[in-house]
């Protein structure tokens, strides 16, 4: 160890011990300190909570996510490919035309012996509105709406049938498919009779109903002419609340209309907006006016121990050394005052939260604060209380030593 | 060397032609208050800085090293003076000058702390020559008068430093009490064969105490000027 480094340590412990001895005045710094953490913190918390509480159902729903075309384009695989690739679109697929995008429905094994139209929603690997059930995947596995579910008394497991028909050749034509129900959506993924299919079996169907042929299944029909297939619409969700506005954004610049929930989303981001500048206005005045009184006292405190500072000179500690003194018990303050400000935060916090307990959700809090935000406070709270005890310290090193000296 | 400096208005100025206290004085300087003496005191413990200087040395042994402190003080080299004063000076103030918040234990080891010295026994040894053994545990704020100024003294001594410097240290005592501290002091001193520069304005205490004196004396010059001259001590 260098004797700077030891002389350091030396200062540290004496430093500690000028605390320790002068606890009132050592407590009345921390309590001040925490005086003004302690509003901050509740309001911080309160800004969070209640953003956080607005914002959470529009981050659970994906339907706030979803990005509706509103009329009916021409959109190529191409198009689908490039926007698949875009990192804030979480989920896309093609979409028939409306005429081939319904289906009828039967449950042999059901009870109730219906037989239901539903409308068929093409889905794939990582759809947002089923997320956590099977997916729906080729031919046979389905997921269908909770209503439809419900009039056809099926569950997940449940074997159905699919009712399609034509008329083609100046026939009448109806095929029944086979279909596995792997799962029933949730209420709220789709508020109608509906089925999520995959890709292949909506094409299939909208080949059928075409009058094209259909190898899989053996149905006749013309050949297909060999362009690439064009879909009239799409399902796209975005990846983040925030990616909505320049998806939109961006689909607009291509000519494509679309209708989104945009209001909703910037009516709660707006809110959260304005609640961080009315926060930060009053933090920073808060700080400001603390950073002062607490700089002041630094000063004056070392004013009141310019006599033992210079005794510590006169012992041969080097001024430089010394300059470590305030700094050192300003950040014993900030730690203690952050501390204390913040087991009563969790005081508040709790206060708060059983207030308006029945005004708000469940899980939900009015007030709320992460650990990484006290962190943030405790750095700006170290940062503020050093920088002004550094101040004091420059002025310590600049102190004549030997006017003070002689003071009784 | 001189120093000059204004306060409240007046300025003041030490002039000292010609000054050498050799290893072993053991030497008083003598004046009113306000004569200039901790000024002197303050000068020799390198602590302030001379208006201007000629020549400043500091021979601490016999042989050895030899310190140019008009140059340290020119090339602004505090470190340097930190140094020579935590191993060679001890320093008495007049009222004591102890950490409030460190024991008279710690306070007296300090010294030898800044030193990496072995501070074990260090504070019973010094406290046992002082007569201070009682009050090892307690903080300065508990202590009389005269007991702080012995534990001021044994934490000057307590580093074995080569120049004890007392500025009116028995000032705040009791006439008594003054001379047993001296006592006490000087005995010490002549045992360690330390270098011994006091100042005082109780000129019989020093001439009883067997110190060599100096007067100041005081030449005004207009109103404001105070102009003190150190006759030479060569030994």
């Amino acid at each position: 160890m260098s004797p700077t480094d030891s002389q350091l340590r030396l200062i540290l412990n004496l430093a500690w011990r000028d605390f320790g001895h002068e606890r009132i005045m050592s407590a009345c710094f921390v309590l001040s300190l925490s005086a003004v953490l302690l509003p901050l913190l509740v309001l911080f918390g309160l800004k969070f909570g209640i953003v956080s509480t607005l914002t959470s159902p529009l981050k659970e729903d994906p339907r706030y996510r979803q990005i509706q075309p509103a009329g009916s384009g021409r959109f190529g695989p191409d198009w689908f490919e490039a926007m698949a690739q875009r990192s804030d679109v979480a989920f896309i697929v093609p979409r028939t035309r409306a005429i081939a995008g319904t289906m009828r429905l039967r449950a042999p094994e059901g009870n109730t012996g219906r037989i239901i139209s539903v409308e068929l929603i093409p889905s794939g690997p990582g759809d947002p509105v089923i997320d956590g059930l099977s997916e729906p995947d080729g031919f046979e596995r389905v997921v269908l709406s909770l209503d439809a579910a419900d009039k056809l008394g099926a569950t997940a497991g449940s074997r159905i049938e699919g009712i399609v028909s034509r008329t083609w050749s100046g026939k009448q034509q109806t095929e029944l498919l086979p279909l596995q129900v792997t799962g029933v959506a949730s209420a709220g993924a789709f508020a109608r009779d509906g089925m999520f299919v995959s890709g292949e079996l909506l094409m299939a169907v909208e080949d059928f109903l075409d009058g094209r042929a259909v190898p899989a299944f053996g149905w006749e029909g013309t050949v297909d002419r060999g362009t690439p297939r064009h879909f009239s619409g799409f399902r796209l969700y975005a990846r983040e609340l925030e990616d909505v506005a320049g998806l939109r954004t961006g689909l607009m610049e291509q000519g494509i209309d679309v209708r989104t929930r945009l209001a909703d989303i910037e009516l709660v981001q707006g809110l959260d907006r304005n609640l961080s500048i009315v926060f930060w206005i009053i933090a920073i005045v808060a700080a400001s006016g603390y950073g002062l009184s607490f700089g002041s006292s630094v000063w004056a405190n070392i004013d009141r121990k310019r006599r033992e500072f210079s005794v510590l000179r006169l012992t041969g500690f080097r001024s430089r050394g010394i300059v470590w003194f305030p700094i050192v018990q300003a950040t014993m303050t900030a730690v203690l005052g952050w501390v204390l400000a913040a087991v009563a935060f969790f005081a508040v916090q709790a206060g708060l939260n059983s207030l308006f307990a029945e005004n708000i959700g469940g899980d939900q809090a009015v007030c709320r604060l992460l650990p990484v935000h006290l962190l943030i406070a405790l750095v700006l709270t170290l940062l503020a209380a050093t920088a002004a005890a550094a101040l004091g310290g420059m002025r310590l090193a600049r102190l004549e030593p030997s006017l003070a000296l002689r003071e009784a | 060397m001189v120093k000059s400096y204004a306060a409240g208005g007046a300025e003041f100025r030490l002039t000292i032609p010609r000054l050498d206290i050799g290893r072993g004085t053991k030497l008083a300087f003598v004046g009113e208050s306000g004569s200039g003496k901790s000024t002197l005191l303050e000068l020799l413990a390198m602590i302030l800085r001379p208006s201007a200087s000629g020549t400043f040395v500091f021979r601490p042994r016999a042989t050895g090293e030899s310190h140019d402190i008009a140059a340290a003080w020119q090339s602004a080299d505090p470190d340097s003076m930190a140094a020579l004063r935590s191993r060679h000076i001890g320093y008495v103030l007049q009222y004591g000058g102890l950490l409030p918040y460190l024991t008279v234990r710690e306070n007296i080891v300090l010294s030898r702390q800044l030193l990496h010295l072995p501070a074990v026994d260090a504070a019973e040894h010094w406290a046992e020559r002082l007569k201070i053994t009682a009050q090892l545990g307690k903080r300065p704020a508990e202590l009389s008068v005269g007991q702080r100024q012995r534990v001021a003294i044994a934490r000057a001594l307590a580093h074995d430093p080569t120049v004890l410097i007392a500025d009116e240290p028995t000032a705040a005592v009791d006439p008594l009490n003054a001379e047993r501290i001296m006592e006490v002091m000087i005995g010490l001193v002549e045992e360690a064969g330390v270098t011994l520069i006091v100042a005082s304005h109780a000129h019989n205490l020093m001439r009883n105490a067997g110190l060599r004196m100096i007067n100041h004396r005081i030449d005004a010059e207009g109103d404001t000027l105070l102009h003190i001259e150190v006759s030479d001590v060569a030994d």
